[in-house]
């Protein structure tokens, strides 16, 4: 499948690559490309303007620094998990990495790449000539949604594996326009609009995860659901983070709404609490209540909120034997 | 708008006019007629078209060839030297790790890179690192004892 | 007797394992010509709609484009696998039935004005109502998709022997049981492409294709384009699987061949992956309901059959499909009293034909599943019932099939014994479970016409051996086979024999790659070709060595006396004789055979063989059933497997590891999902069949037999071995967690709801 025409771009400089957003405000960056290029040659994102990221070397690295983990946004998912840090302090940021497609895709897709990719239809991520059987989606263009059955609205799924790790580790991002940078917590890039996942603004790119060595205090763990045992995108991944120490915990799930999200009411409740066998009791329907899961059209709703519960429940059964 | 890139590949250089939309894999095989990587879905989704770039396994129907600018590709017709099959593409041979052969190329092409970074791996890590690469014919089977074997042949080193 | 061969029953590597290996094997779409165009399917985004207009005038003045055609413009011939059953047009004509229906092709400079120009056709449909199951379809009134066909209903057949209904009355249970096996797409790694070229010397077309029957498109493509056969040349490089999809004449073959011939430029169409999924053919969904007398020992008294196949838009090979599927519920178990009734239903769906197995999966799939169940209800072991009611050779069979060797019962056992049945079926922990399931299929189907494979072996000055053959290789090792045969028999190495293969327009004629035919009879003719040169040199060299040219043997590359090899001569200088003896050279020898079967029509209503010989195969599987997750794992898949004498066992166990990937993919992984008649997940990435992390441990246990019909005594590998494991692993399951499932695939969801149901009612 070919790609559309565009033009193309390789700034030297996250300035440039910025400047030249803003003046393009139909482009689009290129990290890895693994989910950009396929939604290209699927039609379904016909940027004027590719921005590729790759001239941005000093974008591809993971270090400490007074009390924090920072990761380039263009450093690739392989090199995320195997740093030794990762590895053993943030297991579960190297389990969702490590559970990204296949070995290739952990390859070549990078960090920020994951966190800003598209989120999912069966509507939507097929080809143009396969979507020409019914009318433009409202994602695609058009004004139906064909999962919700009505106009203007778009139940597209955000399934990224690396962002519920993330979010229970309690990073940042900086984003960096031709303004500067800021440093936003992560939960604030996703809309949760299911036609524009996310909140940069114009000229905005994400060039840095940012983590608290904090984090790494605690147990941690990343646990997804596919079809198979690679290649898939979770039909539901749950991460979880706890701490003996504090008495806290937090939980994110992906693959369950246009955004991951977190469960809230669920670290409060677990707040303080010994985690046993009597306190996690009935978290999977707490999990599942508190979930409002989104009509989808990847997998069925039904089999999702059997799995997300267990899946966290398991997750917080590992946590009492780890942390 | 076409433009002329210089593109490293099986150690020699080649200059080429593109367009920025071309992908790798369309540039190898259309425009260098190095057919020897293959177009399974041109989608990410099955390791057909694996390449080696810069040492590493990627997909060249996922990668702009402009991208592929001032790195060093090598492609399944690169691995043999002189006409004499590598370690790892003998023991595809020998121990029938192979059917149809036309997802053989981005197989063999992932498992070099498989035993470049590790030369000694566990049939767990070959069935994970392989697991992006489809293959419909051999149930696998075969495909993994030739890279097991590959490994023992090259000595477990590079 | 045990017989002693050199090359035949070796483990040797494919002969065109290293071109494969080095990246330098062409398929089709690595072929370029000078000045080639690129095509371009428009498809029908209707499942069923007339069409009013065809509007390509945007098309043709886009720049770069060469050539547009639409259904109106091509003669009005249609085609099919089955003569009876052709109903399909290259490009529609008035109507589209699916979505994905071909409705115009376009040919350009590049593939990307292609596209542009694709765009520019408008079309003005009247959408038609349309039906997406049989239920509907064969309902009165249901929306017509092809005019002439009442109910929908293209082919309808009906086999019986003996009395059911008595034998029902005299059985000791009696059970009805509903069984469906969804569409499962080949997925073949290589899309399909084709490349046509026009010689104006010759007045020939010449079409590369990604085909697995060279012949059969031939004679397609001159019938659809209204020319004499010897027109046509059609070549088949490598092809990169088929697993019955690349059978079928597609519209890129025709449409490929049109240009070339009306541009005289060299012109390529190649498939994009979704295209593969949805418009080329897929297995046929079936409904299949199974009522088995049996008595109290578990012995088969009768069987009754009522079958539905969606067949989509289509026919392709629907005759056939739906006479395999009946007939092969003859083996491999003694059914004195059947009856069948089978219907092939059209839908507004895509296409089913040919799939490894070939309408058998879907029918073994039921009857194992059914003994599983009847043997728990009479309290028997499902193993023994397996053996119990096992056909053997020799015996009279009530169809009548020749049986001259029967692996099965041993095969029951050996899988029985490896997999650990005794101890563990029944006896392992909850969510752990051993089933089986066991299978036979024919070496061949003969096919109403280019029934015969033909063979010549040429031998040169050197020694070095040519062997023609129009046998079809698509990555199984056709080619490696029939050379191995050939070294075989004029005792030299496999490094001196080449294959030079399917192309009509140089080798002789073959039936192609389908029902598994080739070994045997492609097989046999390069063998009976190879005796009669060998026979020319012993007679030449007979005098040399004072002997009966009866006596000599040729092996290891020297001919020598029967039990005197040290009166010897070699291969090379024996071939120096026959030059000075000024014989022509190069020494050729030529042969034609073909299976002495039954035409399988006539099966339809009287007894017959159908095949020159018959595989046997039990599978058994174990299983681990995550109950949380409803996710099954395959732990470990045995295949006990008689296809007489491999003639090389590491082909062999090739086939039936890729089988077992299939069959497991059937059973828990694939579906082609549909919504409206369009197909939802036509991608690698939705469609999901297994990878590496997925298959099982896999063990396989050769029974050898020696086929007196089979070249070497081999008979029919790789697509027996398809039917087997589906029904093994959902057996499996039931032994896990106590669930029967019936219809395929058996997602975990489906576990998880059973598991809850179960539950519910407190068993
Ligand atoms: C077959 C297949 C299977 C896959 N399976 C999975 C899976 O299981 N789990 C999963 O999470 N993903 C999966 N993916 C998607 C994808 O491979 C990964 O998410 C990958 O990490 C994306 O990274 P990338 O660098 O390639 O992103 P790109 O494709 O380069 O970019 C993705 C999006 O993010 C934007 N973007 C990229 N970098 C930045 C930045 N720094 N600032 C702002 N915007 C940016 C791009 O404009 C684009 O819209 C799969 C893809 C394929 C083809
Ligand atoms: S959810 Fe609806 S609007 Fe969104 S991509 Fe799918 S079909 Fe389109
Ligand atoms: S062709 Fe690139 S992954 Fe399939
Ligand atoms: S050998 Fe045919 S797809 Fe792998």
């Amino acid at each position: 499948m070919r790609l559309p025409k565009f033009d193309y771009r390789q700034p030297e400089s996250i300035q440039e690559a910025c400047a030249i957003l803003l003046d393009q405000p139909d482009a689009k960056v290129l990290a890895g490309g693994t989910d950009l290029l396929v939604n290209m040659k699927h039609r379904v994102e016909t940027p004027s303007m590719i921005v590729s990221l790759k001239g941005l070397r000093d974008l591809d690295y993971v270090r400490k620094a007074n009390g924090m983990v920072r990761i380039g946004a263009l450093t690739r998912l392989k090199k995320v998990y195997n740093d030794p840090f990762v590895a053993k302090k943030l297991p579960a940021l190297a389990a969702a990495a490590s559970s990204v497609g296949s070995y290739h895709h952990q390859t070549m897709g990078t960090l920020g790449g994951n966190l800003c990719q598209q989120t999912r239809c069966k509507y939507f991520n097929q080809s143009k000539w396969w979507r020409s059987a019914r009318p433009l989606c409202f994602k695609a263009g058009g004004d139906p949604c064909h999962v919700a059955k009505k106009d203007q609205v778009c139940y597209s799924t955000y399934c990224g594996d690396v962002a519920p790790a993330l979010l229970v580790l309690n990073a940042e991002v900086v984003l960096s326009g031709r303004e500067g940078s800021k440093q936003v917590p992560l939960e604030s890039i996703f809309s949760g609009v299911g036609k524009t996942p996310l909140n940069l603004e114009p000229g905005q790119i994400l060039t840095e995860i940012v983590i608290p060595e904090q984090s790494a205090d605690g147990f941690s763990t990343y646990k997804k659901i596919a079809n198979r045992g690679s290649i898939d995108f979770p039909i539901v991944g749950a991460a979880v983070w706890t701490s003996a120490s504090t008495g806290e915990s937090r939980i994110a799930l992906t693959a369950v709404d246009r955004k991951p999200v977190r469960t809230r009411q669920l670290e409060d409740f677990l707040k303080g609490l010994e985690l046993n066998e009597e306190t996690i009791q009935g978290v999977d329907g707490l999990v599942a209540k508190e979930t409002q899961l989104m009509m989808s059209s990847i997998d069925s709703i039904s089999y999702k909120r059997k799995l997300m519960g267990q899946l966290v429940k398991s997750a917080l059964s590992e946590a009492m034997g780890g942390r | 708008m076409k433009q002329a890139i210089a593109l490293t590949v099986n150690g020699d250089v080649y200059e080429v006019l593109i367009s920025p939309n071309q992908t790798l894999l369309e540039v190898l095989r259309d425009k260098l007629g190095l057919t020897g990587t293959k177009k399974g879905c041109d989608l990410g989704a099955c390791g057909a078209c694996s390449v080696l770039l810069d040492g590493e396994a990627y997909l060249s129907c996922l990668m702009l060839a402009v991208d592929a600018v001032g790195k060093e590709i090598v492609t399944i017709e690169g691995l043999s030297e002189g006409g004499d099959l590598h370690p790892i593409q003998k023991s595809f041979v020998e121990l029938g790790g192979l059917q149809c052969g036309f997802c053989t190329p981005g197989i063999v092409m992932t498992a070099k890179a498989i035993l470049d970074e590790e030369p000694q791996p566990t049939e767990e890590s070959v069935k994970k690192k392989m697991a992006g690469n489809l293959c419909r014919c051999t149930g696998y089977k075969k495909v993994i004892e030739s890279v097991m074997s590959a490994s023992g042949r090259m000595g477990g080193k590079q | 007797m045990e017989k002693q061969f050199s090359v035949v029953g070796k483990r040797l590597p494919m002969v065109d394992a290293a071109a494969k290996v080095n990246g330098s094997a062409q398929f089709t779409d690595d072929l370029t010509f000078p000045g080639m165009l690129h095509g371009k399917l428009l498809r029908s985004p209707h499942p069923h709609a007339k069409i009013l207009n065809i509007d390509v005038s945007k098309a043709l003045r886009l720049p770069g484009v060469k050539g547009v055609v639409t259904g109106a413009e091509i003669p009005d011939r249609q085609y099919g696998i089955v003569p009876k059953a052709r109903d399909e047009y290259a490009l529609a004509k008035g109507k589209v039935r699916y979505i994905g229906d071909e409705v115009a092709a376009v040919c350009a400079i590049d593939p990307e004005i292609a596209e542009e120009a694709v765009d520019l056709i408008e079309v003005d449909y009247e959408v038609l109502p349309a039906v997406f199951n049989v239920q509907d379809s064969i309902k009165e009134g249901a929306p017509v998709i092809h005019e002439g066909v009442a109910n929908n209903t293209s082919f309808a057949i009906r086999k019986e022997f003996g009395d059911v209904e008595k034998a029902f009355a005299e059985s000791a249970l009696v059970s009805e049981d509903s069984f469906y096996s969804q569409p499962v797409n080949h997925a073949p790694m290589e899309p399909h492409a084709a490349v046509a070229q026009y010689d104006p010397v010759r007045g020939q077309v010449v079409l590369w294709s990604s085909t697995q029957i060279p012949f059969f498109l031939r004679r397609n493509l001159s019938a659809t384009l209204m020319i004499p056969e010897s027109k046509v040349r059609v070549i088949k490089p490598k092809v990169g699987g088929g697993f019955g999809q690349k059978i079928d004449m597609f519209a890129k073959d025709f449409c490929a061949a049109w240009f070339a011939m009306k541009l005289g430029r060299p012109v390529k169409f190649v498939y994009e992956r979704d295209e593969v999924f949805i418009v080329t053919r897929q297995r046929h969904p079936m409904h299949l309901t199974v009522k088995t007398g049996m008595a109290k020992d578990g012995r088969i008294l009768a069987q009754q059959f009522l079958s539905y196949a969606d067949g989509g838009a289509y026919n392709s090979t629907a005759p056939t499909m739906m006479a395999l599927s009946c007939f092969f519920l003859m083996v491999p178990y003694h059914v004195p009293n059947l009856l069948y009734e089978g219907y092939h239903v059209y839908t507004n769906k895509p296409v089913g034909g040919a799939m490894r197995g070939h309408g058998i999966p879907q029918a073994r799939f039921a009857v194992e599943r059914q003994l599983d169940l009847m043997a728990d209800r009479l309290n028997l072991d499902p193993a023994d019932v397996r053996t119990k009611n096992s056909i053997k050779a020799g015996e009279p069979h009530p169809g009548g099939f020749v049986i001259n060797t029967c692996g099965f019962a041993e095969s029951v056992q050996l899988a029985a014994e490896a997999i650990g049945w005794k101890e563990k079926r029944g006896k392992l922990p909850f969510g752990r479970g051993v089933g089986m399931g066991g299978a036979s299929f024919p070496s061949g189907v003969t096919n109403m016409s280019h029934i015969s494979s033909g063979a010549v072996v040429q031998v040169g000055q050197d020694g070095g051996v040519n062997v023609l053959t129009g046998a079809a290789d698509i990555g199984q090792g056709a080619e490696t086979v029939i050379a191995q045969i050939v070294a075989e028999v004029l005792g030299v190495s496999l490094d001196d024999v080449r294959v030079t293969a399917a192309d009509t327009g140089t080798t002789p004629l073959d039936p192609g790659t389908f029902g598994s035919g080739v070994t045997v009879r492609a097989g046999n003719a390069a063998r009976i070709a190879a005796e009669s040169v060998r026979k020319k040199l012993f007679e030449c060299v007979a005098d040399e060595l004072e002997a009966n040219p009866d006596d000599l043997v040729a092996r290891d590359g020297v001919i020598f006396v029967t039990g005197s090899p040290e009166i010897n001569i070699t291969f090379p200088k024996a071939l120096k004789a026959y030059q000075y003896k000024d014989l022509p050279m190069p020494l050729v020898g030529r042969a034609s055979w073909m299976a002495d079967t039954n035409e399988p029509t006539t099966l339809f209503t009287q007894p017959g063989n159908f095949s020159p010989n018959y595989s046997f195969m039990t599978q058994a599987a174990e299983v681990e059933v995550d109950t949380q997750t409803g996710k099954v794992k395959v732990l470990k898949m045995v295949t006990a497997h008689d296809c007489g004498r491999p003639i090389n066992p590491m082909l062999v166990e090739g086939q039936l590891e890729g089988s077992i990937a299939g069959g497991m993919g059937q059973a828990l992984y694939e579906d082609v999902i549909t919504e409206k008649g369009q197909v939802m997940n036509p991608s690698f990435l939705d469609y999901g069949f297994p990878t590496t992390m997925e298959v099982p441990e896999m063990e396989s246990i050769d029974i050898e037999t020696d086929d007196p019909v089979g070249p070497f005594g081999a008979k029919e590998a790789g697509e027996g071995t398809q039917l087997s494991p589906a029904p093994a692993i959902v057996n499996a399951i039931y032994d896990a967690i106590g669930v029967n499932f019936n219809e395929l695939p058996v997602t975990p969801e489906k576990i998880l709801k059973a598991l809850e149901e179960k539950k519910k009612q407190g068993v």
